[in-house]
């Protein structure tokens, strides 16, 4: 009889052991689990006062946001374009709390691009960065990347990209690339000069070996010119364009005697027609010397030149 | 008079390594640590410096609260159990008594940072993650401030109940954290009473901040000899006029 009512008492435990487990399972099932990063509801403190209040965690604190914000950009597809604040407001907060951190801050030059507004403040966190890490070339190259791709900024872009040089573990590219910006305002002539300066500057053979390689390619958009001017002329004795290059030599009144050389040191190359913008070209580099932008680059920044021109208005 | 506070502080020690307090506070400790890898997991760069961030912050966090909650029974519980009065009863001095109690446990609580430290470097070394220098001094400044932890625990035990002891010793903790910040805000005050009160309070809590190597320490940024002994000689300092101040109480107290 004693033993039966144990074995009831038992029972019973395990019954309501079993409820217990049950009911906390609905419940939880029935209430929203989803992150705040995922509902879009994350809020994030005030940078300043988190670093106030950090008590000399400051590391570990900041760790702890630039996981949240990895988290944001791989929450869902089009994350980034929804909480692009927020993001910028976590990056900000790292950077703040522990100023010494190298990736988030091209992390958010990567990420805050929606409109110009974000990529004006990851501009922002990247000054903060080049002023923590001086020599990193890394920081003026994104913060120049995005003067001349988003801002439409040449000299701003060159400047700061001439910055990034000099410093250790820089790519051989930026010299000529600066180049091609100033060229783009101060004509050949500046960007040769520049490139010139830089081969004599550097000991790096490699390095040396690309800025002549634009120097080579500032040559061949001189001569390229030349033939342009040569094609103004056809025009105007022949009342037509030419067909191919080769007509400025030929034809009822030809302007030329022969053709310039269309690679300096290589054989086997001619002077052609682009097929897409008309224009003469090298059979060797297939485009002229300028900065390339695509059909879509084009419509993103006459879309910010609009909306930037709206707002104006609206402020007004 | 060396000789005696050197006993008490082997006897007090040894009391202190029977607490379960302390092996509890340790275990996360070292627990916090490994957490911390996994956590860092989630990240796709840094990953190293993720984990030595939270080790550090894993050491500090423990070893303020097995200094704080240990530190506050140091004198209540040789008041509550009367073994006071035997130990005082022998030619040992009030003020011989709480150095020692405050030299016992201050050597159990760097027993513990080395225990932790040599886990740390354990859990560096197979991640490949850099240890220097500058790990090794913002370690050693963590150890001040620890003692300096310990000396404000070890005051308040001297006259007040472990609860109030463990309180006034947090707050301190955590003013002390702020005092920087509170002064370089309060300087742009309009109001002088402002700017002045939150100079004073920089000056008169301890600076607990001028210990904090610990981002020096995970970006492995170059440290000064004067950023560790000056602020080692300024904790040094700041633990006498503690203890100086927790003898004048504890001599002054009846234990009727």
């Amino acid at each position: 009889m004693h033993s039966a009512c144990w074995q009831k008492r038992g029972w019973l435990r395990v019954g309501l052991l079993l409820a217990a487990i049950a009911t906390t399972g609905f419940a939880h099932s029935r209430f929203e689990t989803r992150s705040r990063v995922e509902l879009g509801q994350l809020q994030v403190p005030s940078p300043d006062y988190v670093k106030l209040w950090s008590l000399g965690f400051d590391a570990a604190i900041a760790d702890y946001y630039w996981l949240r914000a990895i988290g944001v950009v791989g929450a869902e597809e089009g994350a980034v374009e929804e909480q692009g604040e927020v993001l910028a407001d976590l990056i900000d907060l790292v950077t703040t709390v522990d100023p010494w951190v190298g990736h988030p801050y091209r992390f958010a030059a990567v990420w805050l691009t929606r409109d110009r507004e974000m990529v004006e403040r990851g501009n922002r966190l990247l000054e903060r960065a080049i002023s923590y890490h001086p020599l990193d070339w890394r920081n003026r190259y994104h913060l120049g990347f995005n003067y001349f791709y988003y801002l439409d900024e040449q000299m701003r872009a060159a400047d700061l990209l001439e910055g990034a040089i000099g410093l250790e573990g820089a790519p051989g590219y930026l010299a000529p690339l600066v180049a091609r910006l100033r060229s783009k305002r101060g004509g050949l002539q500046v960007a040769a000069a520049f490139l010139v300066q830089m081969i004599e500057s550097t000991e790096d053979s490699y390095k040396k070996a690309e800025y002549l390689k634009a120097v080579d390619e500032i040559q061949i958009e001189e001569r390229a010119r030349f033939l342009d001017d040569a094609r103004v002329e056809y025009w105007r004795r022949n009342g037509g364009d030419i067909e191919q290059v080769s007509d400025l030599l030929a034809g009822p009144k030809p302007v030329l005697q022969r053709l310039p050389r269309a690679q300096l040191h290589l054989d086997g190359f001619e002077w052609i027609l682009d097929p897409e913008s008309g224009q003469i070209v090298s059979s060797y580099y297939g485009s002229r010397y300028q900065l390339h932008e695509s059909q879509a680059d084009r419509s993103r920044k006459q879309e910010w030149r609009e909306l930037g021109e709206g707002a104006e208005a609206e402020g007004a | 008079m060396i000789g005696r506070i050197w006993a008490m502080a082997i006897n007090t020690a040894r009391e202190a390594i029977r607490n379960k307090l302390l092996y509890t506070l340790l275990f996360f400790a070292l627990a916090m640590m490994l957490f911390g890898t996994i956590l860092s997991a989630l990240s796709y760069v840094d990953r190293e410096r993720m984990v030595q961030d939270f080790a550090f912050a894993s050491i500090r966090l423990f070893s303020v609260a097995i200094a704080v909650f240990v530190g506050v029974g140091l004198i209540h519980k040789e008041v509550e159990r009367r073994t006071v009065y035997t130990i005082l009863s022998k030619p040992l001095s009030r003020a011989e008594f709480l150095i020692g109690k405050y030299t016992g446990l201050v050597l159990i609580i760097w027993l513990q940072v080395v225990i932790m430290a040599l886990f740390f470097s354990g859990v560096s070394l197979l991640l490949g993650a850099p240890l220097g220098f500058t790990h090794l001094a913002a370690l050693i400044l963590t150890a001040v401030e620890l003692a300096l932890v310990v000396a404000l625990a070890t005051l308040f035990s001297s006259f007040t109940t472990p609860l109030l002891a463990s309180f006034f010793s947090c707050g301190i903790w955590l003013a002390g954290h702020l005092t920087r910040d509170l002064r370089d805000h309060g300087a742009s005050s309009a109001s002088a009473l402002v700017r002045e009160g939150t100079a004073w309070m920089h000056r008169i809590l301890p600076d607990l901040e001028s210990f904090n190597l610990s981002i020096e320490a995970a970006h492995q940024l170059p440290v000064a000899a004067s950023d560790i002994w000056f602020p080692a000689l300024y904790g040094a300092g700041y633990v006498a006029v503690i203890l100086a101040f927790a003898v004048m109480i504890f001599e002054r107290r009846d234990f009727r």
